[in-house]
């Protein structure tokens, strides 16, 4: 039993090292064209693996690299110079392609 | 000495800015290059530079050649521009801003080969949804003892649907524009098709006077 438990634990502690998916909630996301700076941004940053934009959601997420993270400030900062403002950060352990599924899941 | 110097630049400098893309923001994101290259109307040429080292500062230089309607006269001018973010409201579905902006340059003519000193300021409002646009934006040119006069442009679009990041946007823009100080009589109307996907802009529509305006805008 308790080498099961500790398997549990082991597995849930992997995961959540692996939460590499920060979504960043945006006002202001109108224009596909005025928002290249969120990616060009975020893309500068060394912990980013791929940055996913979603206007329709008002969505911005970023796949970091597996064990780092991107702190709150160096986000909003990073939305503030691309021209936008951020409402809302949350961190998950879904992939970028989830989160798109999700996104297309929720368009149709 | 100086005044005779302002004269000519401020006429060219006047002529030039009616024809920059007024439903294009200056100034892209800190650290973003604008460049920008448009055809008017068989009369003008101009190319254009940005760069922003803040979300709410641009800086950039511009060339543009000049052939009048009317004669033979022809002009280029090179002038430097600093572009200033006011106000940005970033709501839920829209965002709104209000820029303002000066310039000074120089200038040679085709009746004389000497370089002009003129400024400009101007002033944007806009308002935009991804399914409506509107914009204000009114300019001042000022040459001592030879002019003062003011552009208004009035800019609606709308989109025939929302576009997302990544797929093409479709704009229909009807743009109207007063000029003051015996540039033009009445109100001149123009039809433009905007396009944008990624990092690039296409616009081109006919003039009420049935010529041509076109417009390619890159941010990197």
């Amino acid at each position: 039993m308790r080498v099961f438990i500790l398997m549990i634990v082991l597995v849930l502690h992997s995961n959540a090292a692996g939460a590499e998916t920060i979504e960043i909630k945006v006002n202001g996301l109108v224009c596909g064209f005025c928002a290249q700076g969120i990616e060009k941004t975020l893309r500068r940053n060394p912990a980013t693996v791929e940055v996913l934009v979603s206007l329709e959601e008002r969505l911005v997420a970023v796949e970091t690299k597996e064990g780092q993270d991107i702190p709150d400030e160096q986000l909003e900062t990073a939305l503030r110079d691309s021209g936008y403002d951020v409402t809302e950060i949350t961190r998950s352990n879904d992939s970028l392609n989830e989160i798109r599924e999700r996104l297309e899941s929720d368009a149709q | 000495m100086f005044q005779r110097l302002l004269r000519p630049l401020g006429a060219l400098s006047l002529i030039g800015f009616v024809w920059l893309p007024a439903f294009a923001k200056p100034i892209a994101y800190a650290n973003g290059t604008t460049v920008m290259a448009e055809y008017g109307a068989g009369t003008m040429r101009e190319f254009q530079v940005f760069y922003a080292p803040r979300y709410f500062l641009s800086a950039g230089l511009g060339h543009m050649a000049l052939d009048s309607d009317v004669n033979d006269g022809s002009m280029d001018i090179s002038y430097a521009r600093l572009n200033y973010l006011v106000k940005r409201w970033n709501m839920e579905k829209a965002q709104a801003n209000i820029f303002g902006w000066g310039s000074l340059g120089s200038a040679t003519t085709s009746d004389e080969n000497s370089n002009r000193l003129a400024w400009n300021a101007g002033l944007q409002v806009d308002y935009e949804t991804r399914r409506t646009y509107s914009s204000f934006k009114t300019d001042y040119y000022y040459s001592a003892s030879a002019f003062a006069r003011r552009i208004d442009t009035l800019q609606l679009g709308v989109a025939p649907y929302e576009h997302d990041y990544s797929t093409l946007a479709t704009w229909f823009v009807v743009q109207a524009r007063h000029y003051t100080g015996d540039m033009y009589e009445g109100v001149e109307v123009a039809f433009l098709l905007r396009l944008f996907k990624g990092n690039a802009w296409i616009e081109a529509g006919p003039t009420t006077d049935g010529k041509v305006q076109a417009m390619f805008m890159f941010n990197f």
